[in-house]
């Protein structure tokens, strides 16, 4: 997410510089991030979590067949009909390929803070950026001819290995630190909760100023379809998953990992293929808008998470 | 002497009797454990967040003796007076109980969740001294203070013992985040402080033990909240050493000296807790793992999670709120060789979930605080009845008798009274109500029960809350029990109410996590398997009900709740 707003800068205002400083910062707060979340975690929760396949077949199935289809039809019902800007099918081919990608660190994030099963997100986001490889290009290639395009893209293995890698190193050694000492690992997923508190704003207070302009330039069709991917997976996940009676927990898990991508390897993989593109900035226009938005929708959703599901949950019997 | 059919019942290793067992009061038990199993992990304390201080015996022995100095050379207390303490379970607590028994002074127990008024009523009747508080709960002091004895107040912090860095993330996310820590505007002296001028003084606390023989009150455990005026139980040295003795013969070779993790979740100022988690098993060497607060349950999956916990005592509730947890029924406990339940009555369902789901047998006891607490519970190598409390622990006599003391004839049911070495001297300060209960030796106990042909007994329910239906007695335990074995009902409170016709009528309370079963359905399921008289006549489907600090539900809340709103509707 974080190299998304700086690129999305980089080619909408060509004329502004990379701040590695904050692109360096946010990279290690991720890293903290998940360092915390590792911390919190037991192998027997990932054994679990394998034990019952059913919610990582379904979170595939909501991640590559249910939010590709979702994006689709936003571009063919909002963004094609109502657009009146100029290379709109380059905004439609972002949109596409910002759908097709698999979740990243982030639906990690507010999967913990949602008190979803963090260990079947972490599970599902390794599970889903493997699937990538074949799945991404494949939804992508459906789509892109419906919508006349005839593209065809390839995903990077290596970066598809970096997004596993930046995800299961610092899990493990967060899960390693917690078996060598319980006090250690509370105190790291303590720091980690809380630096993913401030994560939230930190990004956003650094990616309004930059890109104000990108914000008062985008005509509305764009914004439904960035804004109403991320809420529309989250939703119609939720309610299929609730649909076929999966534990509100997992529920909540699998809608928050269908809903957010991974803005970073959206980008990444626009760049690497499309960088010769005169439309280039049109293609990163949807996952630049997105990567703002879904956190804040995810934000609410997840408040509205905490509020119901807790409040059903702890019918349990109160005691002392 | 009665006939005592139990005795057979006892399996090859447990003891009919105990024998003189050499100690000469607390101090001298406890100092016996601390020797032998000094280097071992006594008491580890652990947060929801897995945050964790942990103090060997050798640890609790010193700091207790350091505490008792402090009490005696600092505050110059002397023999007999009483100690207030008032703290959940934390790592100071052990060491504030065992050095109150160690400089002979008399420890009396306090919920900390007490209000004002309950903390004046107690801390006057015992004429409390001195108050060992946690510092969460030291705002309700300063109105309490003036209308009490209490000449010093002693602070304890809940991550007392904690490593250096851990202790002091705790107190920031106590201080900013829940805002638990008031101002304390009354004198105190903080634990540590008052730690470190016991053990700069050189005095004898050996000295101090010297006229504490097995006779003499070790505490004043108040009870009765739940029937009227609260009063304070004299447990002596005596009562407290036998009980742990019996308890220990009675569990044989279940139990594996200086091998054993409990998992303390119930609090320790409740007498289940203090002399099942934290006597017996200091006694033979065992971990506790303390628990500051187990609600809501999920409070416990840490400690579940990071150690290997081979029992765990509770109650009904708490049985039942993990068996309703997600990841308590994805990952039972390993290692658990028992579980022990007490407190209030353990419904069959519960006891074969908890069989079913962990492996391993859980056993029902009963007991009172008047009676230290155990008086019986089922033998873990023999049988185990289910519904029953099982038979009398070694060297205790157990009777149902009717209304003139005679005892009832086998499976009749009549009052259940005791005769032991458990049975408390009295009621402090309360000759009238002692001479009410005790008789001849027999402690009454106010509750009914039945026993069986081979000496299993069977709490039917307490003598008070039995109901009159048009001259019928229902108790409320069996219709509670059968709405409780219905799905989706999480807990029920069944009472009476007065009414014209029948002079009372049955109410149940019930709570259910989805509304489902309906009142109709109930209904319709007691008439199925219920006598006529014994249906509810009105149900209420509550979100909570009312519960004592172990998790026993409070009847006599329910009652006088439903006859004021009654009232008020009229």
């Amino acid at each position: 997410m974080h190299n998304l707003m700086i690129l999305a800068e980089e080619t909408a205002n060509a004329a502004t510089v990379v701040n590695e400083f904050e692109e360096t910062l946010l990279r290690i707060l991720v890293v903290i991030i998940m360092f915390g979340l590792g911390a919190g975690l037991t192998p027997k929760d990932f054994r679990l979590a394998l034990r019952r396949p059913w919610g990582l077949v379904i979170g595939w199935f909501t991640q590559f067949i249910i939010m590709p289809l979702t994006v689709y039809l936003l571009i063919v019902s909002v963004l094609l009909p109502f657009s009146v800007g100029e290379g709109i099918l380059f905004v439609a081919l972002g949109a596409l390929i910002m759908g097709s990608v698999p979740a990243g660190t982030t639906s990690n994030l507010f999967t913990y803070f949602s008190k979803g099963n963090l260990a079947l997100s972490v599970t599902m986001t390794v599970n889903s950026t493997l699937w990538a490889f074949i799945m991404t290009p494949f939804a992508l290639f459906i789509y892109s001819n419906l919508l006349g395009l005839d593209e065809s893209l390839a995903v990077p293995f290596s970066e598809l290995a970096i997004v596993i890698l930046g995800l299961m190193v610092p899990v493990g050694l967060g899960m390693l630190l917690r078996k060598y000492s319980a006090n250690v690992g509370a105190v790291i997923e303590l720091i980690g909760s809380v630096v993913g508190l401030l994560f939230i704003p930190f990004l956003i207070i650094i990616w309004v100023p930059r890109n104000w302009q990108l914000l008062l330039t985008t005509e509305w069709p764009t914004y439904v379809v960035a804004i109403g991917m991320g809420l529309a997976g989250i939703t119609v996940a939720y309610l299929l998953t609730r649909l076929i009676r999966l534990h509100p927990m997992n529920a909540r898990t699998i809608a928050l990992e269908t809903g957010i991508n991974n803005g970073p390897l959206a980008i990444a993989v626009i760049i690497a293929v499309y960088i010769d593109n005169p439309g280039l900035d049109q293609i990163l226009l949807v996952p630049a808008l997105y990567s703002l938005f879904i956190v804040l929708i995810s934000a609410a959703v997840t408040l509205v998470f905490r509020r119901a599901n807790l409040a059903a949950e702890q019918k349990i019997p109160s005691l002392l | 002497m009665t006939e005592r059919p139990w005795v057979k019942q006892y399996p090859e290793d447990v003891a009919a009797e105990i024998t003189d067992f050499g100690y000469k009061n607390l101090p001298d038990m406890l100092k016996a454990a601390s020797t032998e199993y000094a280097k071992q992990k006594a008491f580890t304390q652990v947060m929801p967040n897995g945050m964790n201080g942990t103090l060997t015996f050798k640890q609790i022995d010193q700091h207790s003796d350091s505490f008792a100095k402090y009490l005696r050379e600092e505050l110059g207390l002397s023999a007999g007076d009483r100690v207030a303490v008032q703290m959940p379970n934390c790592l100071a607590y052990p060491i504030v109980a065992f050095g109150i028994f160690k400089a002979g002074l008399v420890l009396v127990n306090t919920n900390p969740l007490y209000t004002a008024s309950e903390m004046i009523h107690q801390f006057r009747d015992s004429g409390a001294k001195a108050l060992v508080v946690v510092d969460m709960f030291a705002d309700r002091l300063p109105e309490v203070l003036g209308k009490t004895n209490i000449e010093t107040v002693v602070t304890v912090k809940i991550s007392e013992f904690f490593p250096r860095v851990v202790a002091g993330v705790i107190r920031l996310v106590q201080r900013f985040w829940n805002r638990s820590l008031p101002p304390i505007t009354v004198e105190h002296t903080p634990f540590q402080k008052a730690l470190s001028a016991g053990a700069s003084s050189s005095a004898d606390v050996e000295g101090y033990q010297k006229n504490v023989d097995l006779d003499t009150v070790a505490a004043l455990q108040y009870t009765g909240g739940t029937t009227g005026v609260s009063k304070g139980a004299m447990l002596t040295h005596g009562n407290l050493v036998a009980n742990t003795v019996q308890m220990v013969t009675m569990l044989g070779k279940n139990v594996r000296p200086g091998l054993e993790t409990i998992l303390t979740a119930l609090p320790l100022y409740h007498i289940f807790a203090f002399t099942v988690n934290l006597l017996a098993f200091y006694h033979f060497g065992g971990r506790n793992i303390l628990v500051p607060s187990p609600r809501p349950p999920s409070n416990l999956r840490r400690a579940f999670e990071n150690y290997k916990v081979t029992w765990l005592s509770g109650v009904n509730t708490l049985f039942n709120a993990l068996l309703n947890e997600r990841w308590f029924q994805d990952s039972p406990p390993k290692h658990l060789v028992g579980s022990a339940a007490g407190g209030m009555s353990l419904h069959d369902s519960v006891a074969i979930n908890w069989e079913k789901l962990t492996k391993s047998p859980i056993v029902e006891g009963y007991g009172l605080t008047e009676t230290s607490p155990v008086l019986s519970f089922n033998p873990m190598g023999g049988k185990s009845k289910l519904g029953s409390i099982g038979i009398p622990v070694p060297s205790t006599e157990i009777r149902c008798v009717d209304e003139n003391g005679k005892e009832v004839p086998v499976g009749q049911p009549g009052e259940l009274a005791a005769k032991g070495p458990q049975i408390m001297k009295g009621y402090w300060q309360r000759d009238d109500e002692t001479a009410n209960s005790i008789k001849d030796g027999w402690f009454h106990t106010g509750d009914i029960a039945e026993m069986d042909e081979e000496g299993y007994f069977k709490i039917v329910d307490r003598k008070k809350d039995m109901i009159l239906v048009s001259g019928f007695n229902v108790y409320p335990n069996e219709v509670e029990e059968l709405i409780a074995s219905m799905p989706g009902v999480t807990e029920v409170g069944v009472i009476g109410f007065p009414d014209e016709k029948s002079g009372e009528k049955v109410h149940a309370f019930v709570v259910s996590s989805l509304r489902e079963p309906s009142k109709d359905e109930i209904i319709a399921y007691c008439r199925e398997h219920l006598a006529g008289y014994k249906v509810p006549a009105k149900i209420t489907i509550v979100d909570e009900l009312p519960k004592s600090p172990i998790g026993k539900i409070l009847r006599r809340e329910l009652r006088d709740g439903a006859i004021a709103s009654e009232s008020k509707g009229a």
